[in-house]
């Protein structure tokens, strides 16, 4: 499969266009990840409806049994528990860093390993989460996982 | 993941407890050494086996401390359970003055080097880990 990429001037959404003669096994894997990537999360904030591009969100949490997504400029409350949202957009790039949080690997910018072996993971937006010795293991084998899709 | 569960706790118990009594033969057959107290000493090998597989074992249960406290936790117990070891074995067989000390000696230096390969392994890892993640935004990026 061949990938074009065309920049054109004055665009004011970028977009997606497939052509094919029949759908492939190669063709039918891109278009499920392409699902994922692009399908959005939906919850509430300040009491309005929003939905929102799933690769915006830095990362979900539960907090007292809510779930919330955050973006840049927004928290998001959701219906959904983290186990559903693992399920949901697993191929975005989310990663669980502990038993409350899951967080959008392309949105982190570095990490860091403090003296008590707790992993601190530094967001592009300059918040810094904690992830769990007990998530170590998991997040390494999936960020592996990633590296080795993104090369495909 | 628990590592050490209680369907695997006996059978890592034994494999460890076979290493230890292994080792301990080759080195006295390496050195001409023999061991007079031979019964005494391989049942103290199999009570650190369960010993130290049960300290390991409750890593699990505390991965959501700090590892600093957990260790030293972990080393007290240990260093407890061979105090009291050893006072018991003075009891009921006589040990030799230093047999405290050795002991002790014995439980501290595989616990620090067992420390610092893990604080080793864990930044290894990091820097890894950081290695892929700058990939990933690198080709993020470009696209």
């Amino acid at each position: 499969m061949r990938f074009i990429k065309t920049r054109e001037e004055g665009l004011r959404e970028n977009y997606l266009e497939l052509h094919y003669h029949e759908v492939d096994e190669e063709t039918k894997e891109l278009i499920a990840r392409l699902d994922t990537t692009l399908s959005n999360v939906e919850g509430s904030c300040d009491d309005r409806h929003v939905s929102v591009p799933v690769t915006e969100v830095l990362y979900f949490e539960t907090v007292d049994r809510k779930t919330f997504a955050y973006t840049d400029s927004m928290c998001i409350e959701m219906r959904l528990a983290l186990n559903n949202i693992l399920d949901m957009y697993s191929d975005a790039g989310l990663i669980r860093i502990s038993r409350s949080a899951v967080v959008n690997v392309y949105r982190i910018d570095h990490l860091q390993g403090d003296m008590n072996m707790r992993t601190i993971i530094f967001l592009k937006n300059g918040e810094k989460l904690i992830m769990n010795r007990g998530y170590k293991k998991e997040f390494l084998a999936e960020l592996e996982r990633i590296k080795e899709r993104s090369r495909k | 993941m628990k590592l050490i569960n209680k369907k695997n706790f006996i059978s890592i118990v034994c494999i460890s407890f076979t290493l230890i009594v292994c080792g301990k033969l080759l080195i006295e057959k390496a050195a001409g050494f023999t061991d007079v107290h031979y019964t005494g000493n391989i049942f103290t090998c199999l009570g650190f086996s369960v010993i130290i597989t049960a300290v390991l074992a409750l890593h699990f249960y505390l991965q959501r401390f700090p590892l600093i406290p957990v260790l030293i936790g972990q080393y007290l117990l240990v260093a407890g359970a061979t105090v009291a070891f050893v006072k018991a074995a003075d009891v009921i067989a006589g040990t030799s003055t230093n047999a405290m000390w050795q002991m002790l000696l014995s439980v501290t230096i595989p616990f620090v080097v067992s420390a610092f390969v893990y604080y080793l392994v864990f930044f290894k890892q990091i820097k890894k880990a950081n290695a892929i993640l700058a990939e990933i935004n690198r080709e993020n990026t470009e696209v």
